[in-house]
């Protein structure tokens, strides 16, 4: 018999040692906790009774009819029908999603090209100054700036007409002629909101390194191929913070329209928060309001959960 | 896996945040903090009365309040000033206080909001003119008939009314000169006025326009559909309000009076509406007149008074405005509307309607009163800011500083034309409206949407009066 010791098949490493078993957050962890939780508190408490309870409420008073004087009665869906019935509610929506892509649209190209213009070489004062002064409408009312505005374009006491018969231009009918008036709300909009995404690429392009832009001109880009092929890139985050908040908001917009046109001529001007301040608050039908405020909620939603979808494919995140 | 023990040293912190957590508690539960009772003037026992705010300046809430005090002492009152662009806008802002549970107990309104008040919220105040009768009895003979009918609904009687504006003309002086045109007799008629507004286009630059005039349903197209003898909606008269006019007013007076005006059957497309909207079509395309959407009151004064404008219909409000924006009293003057098919003019009127909710009904039956007396009217109408339902308010004395020299006109209104009526204002007020306003930019878009426009009017307008408020 031989005493064969047959060699382990690898060599043997010490045993390690039993991993500790897993402890709960430790005390400094729940004082962490504890008091991210009492600071986010108020927050969330806001955001609990000033949103998610009147989004709450209005569906359910969509399913009711109700004039404020008396006690409201439940409608089931009938609301909804009236509303899909309605000429003039459906035509909000038409005229609220044109606004929303022409505003938009013009907002974001207005706003990129003026902070790209101000990212050059300037002076720094002279930077300050175009900055305040692009920022300056946005802090403004908006029915305040409608309602000079109004005066502006008024076609037979207006200035701008006034202005325009010096070069021999005829009176254009602003605020009066159903092509005339979309165009002149949406420019009034797009004056006062496009210095907050200004701002927005201001940030976004003073974040783009340095070293980025002189590594693409040393490969011999310049100009407009520059902006294509690095800049717009790593601006697209950016961008899609200011379309997801341009678009949001132009899907409620209220004050220019109703100032400068209170919704006409005819209906071309009038958009959905329009219909949902007139039919609640003007002919008392509250249920069919909110049922028009659930559906916009509803269209704000899906338009921004295809904006962040869409934006996988064009986001690029350094 | 969380760890379920605890050391003493955390739970002495945790008792400790309990402790103190309590402790807050107790704290703020014994605060002696502020509640919705504690905004001055809330559910302390005062008479609420609203006002439009614009209307009714501090000036003139000093004075209200101060008289009714020295009368009646032993009633608080508290005047809430509603600021609000126009009366739709007022109304919206007090339903929505009746809808929160703090509804005032009386309410100024006007004849567009006179019928939905009344049928939804208001209090009949037969009862207390019929008690108060002998009291009343030097109201109502200072008082057109017409205007006490507009404030009746369906037999009863909702609001004295305290001032009222007809759409009579105004010319501004200035331009009737440059035109060399004479003014206008008192039974003047449409052709009249388009020879006259040709007139002072020929004489004036490119940048005047002779007449101005608004889109809504005070002084935009309805006074010219009442001159055309026809209107919006198919006018007729409830029955009932004999109690009233057989106890206050003479046969002659009170023949034709019945319990409040009716506005039904809409009668957009009727032939002699499309007329009125084909005469407006024709002035805009012959650029005498403003397209209607491009005229709103705020900027009327100023264009009139500087003579960028000749002609527009305004009620006894615009005396005092032009006095206030530095027009001289000979600067301007007033007549009547052209008469077309007929010289019927419109009004509209306002007085303070009870509310149902009010605990108060009796004392503010007494400010009711107070606010139609003689002597609260004259201190609160001081500034000629609109046209005092009393006739003994209108005198030489109260014009010669504001002018116009025709001031006799505003109430004329009434007294010459006595078929002269109220807006049509239904319940369904702000759907009619709206319709309306918004029809009218489309169809004087070109005399050829004329037409199309009246026909899809017609159409909202049978929605609108079908359905309930």
């Amino acid at each position: 018999m031989t005493n064969t010791q047959i060699p382990p098949a690898r060599a043997e490493r010490p045993a390690a040692p039993p991993a500790p078993a897993p402890k709960g957050p430790s005390a400094r962890d729940r004082g962490t906790r504890l008091l991210a939780t009492l600071f986010l508190a108020p927050t969330i408490v806001g955001i609990v009774v000033f949103t998610v309870v009147p989004i709450v409420g209005s569906v359910i008073l969509s399913l009711f009819h109700w004039n404020v004087i008396e006690s409201p009665s439940y409608a089931g869906l009938s609301n909804y029908g009236e509303v899909f019935g309605d000429e003039t509610v459906l035509v909000s929506f038409r005229n609220t999603l044109v606004f929303m892509i022409l505003a938009v649209a013009l907002q974001l190209l207005v706003a990129l090209a003026l902070a790209l213009t101000l990212n050059g070489r300037m002076p720094g004062w002279l930077r300050s100054v175009f900055r305040s002064a692009f920022f300056f409408p946005l802090v403004l009312s908006a029915a305040s700036i409608s309602v000079v505005m109004k005066y502006l374009f008024n076609q037979d006491f207006g200035v701008i007409n006034w202005l325009l018969g010096f070069v021999g231009i005829a009176p254009v009918p602003w605020l009066t002629s159903e092509n005339a008036a979309m165009a002149t709300v949406i420019l009034v909009y797009v004056w006062q909101q496009f210095g907050f995404s200004f701002l927005l690429f201001v940030g976004g392009l003073n974040n783009i390194p340095k070293e980025i832009h002189e590594a693409a001109a040393l490969d011999g880009a310049t100009g407009l191929r520059k902006h294509l092929t690095v800049t717009l890139p790593l601006l697209s985050p950016t961008l899609l913070v200011a379309s997801v908040v341009g678009i949001i908001n132009a899907l409620q917009v209220f004050e220019q329209p109703y100032v400068l046109t209170n919704g006409g001529p005819g209906d071309s001007t009038r958009t959905v928060v329009m219909v949902i301040y007139e039919t609640a608050f003007e002919q008392l039908r509250f249920g069919e309001a909110s049922a028009v405020g659930v559906l916009l909620f509803v269209l704000i939603m899906a338009v921004t959960a295809l904006q962040f979808r869409l934006s996988r494919r064009f986001v690029h995140y350094q | 896996m969380t760890d379920s023990h605890l050391t003493r040293r955390t739970l002495l912190r945790y008792g400790a945040y309990g402790a103190g957590a309590a402790a807050l508690a107790g704290t703020a539960a014994s605060w002696d903090r502020l509640t919705g009772a504690d905004i001055p003037g809330r559910d302390d026992g005062s008479l609420v009365v609203a006002t439009l705010g614009p209307a009714y300046g501090p000036e003139a809430i000093r004075t209200l309040r101060e008289g009714f005090a020295e009368l009646h002492p032993d009633i608080k009152l508290r005047i809430n000033a509603v600021q609000a662009v126009d009366w739709s806008d007022f109304f919206a802002k007090i339903l929505t206080q009746v809808a929160a549970g703090t509804a005032p107990d009386l309410v100024y309104v006007a004849t567009e909001g006179v019928q939905l008040f009344a049928q939804r919220l208001g209090v009949a105040l037969d009862q207390w003119v019929k008690r108060d009768a002998a009291e009343l009895k030097e109201y109502f003979a200072d008082v057109h008939p017409s205007l006490v009918e507009s404030m009746m609904y369906e037999g009863s009687l909702y609001q004295l009314p305290v001032e009222f504006n007809a759409a009579d003309m105004y010319f501004n002086q200035q331009v009737l000169r440059r035109a060399g045109a004479q003014f206008p007799s008192a039974d003047w008629t449409r052709d009249d006025f388009t020879a006259l507004l040709r007139d002072m286009k020929q004489s004036s630059g490119s940048r005047f326009t002779p007449y101005f005039w608004t889109n809504r349903l005070w002084g935009g197209v309805v006074p010219w559909l009442f001159a055309n003898d026809t209107n919006l909606l198919a006018e007729s008269k409830a029955p009932g309000g004999d109690w009233l006019w057989d106890g206050f007013y003479p046969a002659a007076q009170r023949k034709g009076r019945g319990g409040g005006f009716r506005w039904t059957t809409p009668q957009a497309t009727h032939d002699r509406v499309e007329e009125v909207y084909d005469y407006l079509a024709s002035l805009i395309q012959d650029g005498l007149c403003t397209r209607p959407e491009g005229g709103n009151g705020q900027n009327l004064i100023g264009v009139f008074s500087t003579g960028r404008v000749g002609v527009t219909p305004a009620g006894g409000f615009w005396a005092g405005g032009l006095h206030l924006a530095g027009m001289e009293r000979d600067g301007f003057d007033v007549q009547y509307f052209p008469r077309w098919r007929t010289q019927r003019m419109q009004y509209g009127a306002a007085g303070y309607a009870l509310l149902r909710t009010s605990k108060m009904q009796d004392e503010a039956w007494e400010f009711i009163k107070y606010a139609a007396r003689k002597d609260t009217l004259e201190r609160l109408f001081a500034t000629n800011q609109t046209t005092p339902a009393r006739r003994s308010l209108l005198t030489a004395d109260r014009y010669e500083k504001t002018g116009p020299a025709r001031w006799p006109v505003f109430y004329d209104t009434l007294d010459r034309f006595p078929d002269t009526g109220p807006i049509p204002a239904p319940p369904q007020v702000a759907e009619v409206e709206q319709v309306l306003l918004k029809h009218t930019g489309t169809a004087l878009a070109s005399s050829r949407s004329v037409r199309p426009a009246l026909r899809r009017m017609q159409g909202d307008l049978e929605k609108a009066m079908e359905r309930d408020v």
